[in-house]
């Protein structure tokens, strides 16, 4: 969708572009909900750790025995959802070069404002292709380096673990809903301006 | 429970597409009014097919190159009017857009537009393309004089219908005039027109 999102600024289909915007913006308001009411590996309160934990890991991730994400992946997790984030936020208060389009929330701020905005949309696009690029490079290493297969358990969730180690705790698929229910009404509130 | 889950999302997501498809269009472009019947612009475009702007805009493009500083004149014309009508256009489009919109400014910005894009045959004269300098305008301009005068001919109508609508005030047929010019400015630009970064 980020693929998209970039073939469609590039050809001049800047309401598609919006469009695939908000997509994205319903998928990380999921993914931050999920985060507080998901399966146990998806709850940052189970995975994001403190510098401590991350040096530790660092010096000897040999000896990491949790599922889910490790501390160093949990860091490059908030730094994707983060950046995403930023990027969206800046989408939504943008206007086109020729006035043509704009983010459902430019009305909120000066033209200006929007303009700015649109140009460090455009700047911050490499932020998000750098981290992309690590975060592909970090998964090829764990599979050519330390033989670990990481993009099955990306989707599914379940991976081989070692004896001893806590399975994931699904989450319930009642939530899931409720979720998926509130990221759709928040982006349609987005969507509409954000009226209050 | 998975397959529940499945079909549940799937009827939320059919379920919530249509309204929200709805609204986003009014969030991200203009209200296109009522259709009108012809008028007065459209029946003149006919007899304006080969109008004198237009004639003097395909001499000027295919007639011999500017001379040196000249040109760089022309093309900072070009370009600051250029730059004025975007901004005129974008400052049209948050009045428009917003709950309350200012007629006064509507109608001072179309009659500024209608100005600017009365100038515009005279903006591209052979020798001002990116051989001459930095411009956003790309060489296929000079290379397909028809349709690139074509365009800007519609430009300059849309300029004017748009000038009249806000003349006479009617918000819905002001919305639709606007939408309208903005696709002639799309219309060239996606063809003619590299990035620009300022």
């Amino acid at each position: 969708m980020i693929g998209f999102s970039w073939w469609s600024a590039k050809n001049d289909h800047v309401d598609w572009h919006i469009w695939s915007g908000i997509a994205i913006l319903t998928l990380l308001l999921f993914r931050l909900l999920w985060g507080l009411f998901g399966s146990s590996t998806a709850r940052f309160a189970n995975f994001v750790r403190g510098p401590r934990t991350v040096l530790g890991y660092l010096r000897d991730g040999s000896k990491w025995r949790v599922a889910g994400h490790t501390p160093l992946g949990a860091l490059s997790v908030v730094a994707m959802l983060g950046a995403i984030a930023i990027q969206i936020g800046l989408g939504l208060i943008s206007i086109d070069e020729d006035g043509l389009n704009q983010g459902p929330l430019a009305n909120l701020v000066s033209l200006d404002t929007s303009e700015i905005a649109r140009d460090l949309h455009e700047a911050f696009f490499n932020v998000l292709l750098a981290l992309i690029g690590l975060h592909i490079a970090a998964i090829l290493y764990y599979r050519l380096v330390q033989k670990k297969k990481l993009i099955k358990p990306m989707i599914t969730g379940h991976s081989a673990l070692d004896p001893g180690e806590k399975p994931m705790q699904p989450g319930r698929w009642w939530a899931a809903l409720l979720c998926l229910a509130a990221a759709l009404a928040i982006a349609r509130w987005v969507v509409a301006g954000a009226p209050l | 429970m998975r397959i529940a889950l499945l079909a549940a999302t799937a009827l939320l997501l059919a379920g919530c597409g249509q309204s929200a498809d709805k609204q986003a269009t009014n969030a991200t472009s203009p209200k296109s009014g009522p259709v009108l019947p012809v008028t007065d612009g459209n029946a003149a475009m006919a007899d304006m097919h080969n109008s004198p702007e237009m004639q003097a805009m395909m001499q000027s493009m295919q007639g011999a190159p500017m001379a040196h500083d000249a040109a760089h004149q022309r093309m900072h014309v070009r370009h600051e009017g250029m730059e004025r009508i975007g901004k005129t256009f974008k400052i049209v489009g948050r009045t428009l857009k917003s709950g309350s919109p200012d007629l006064a400014l509507v109608r001072s910005s179309a009659a500024t537009i209608a100005g600017l894009a009365a100038k515009s045959p005279t903006w591209f004269p052979a020798g001002t393309g990116p051989d001459l300098g930095k411009t956003g305008a790309k060489p296929e301009i000079w290379q397909k004089p028809a349709d690139f005068v074509a365009k800007d001919q519609a430009f300059r109508q849309a300029s004017a219908a748009f000038d009249a609508a806000a003349k006479a005030g009617d918000m819905a047929v002001i919305q639709a005039r606007f939408s309208d010019l903005g696709k002639t400015c799309k219309a060239c630009h996606d063809s003619y027109r590299n990035e620009m970064h300022h």
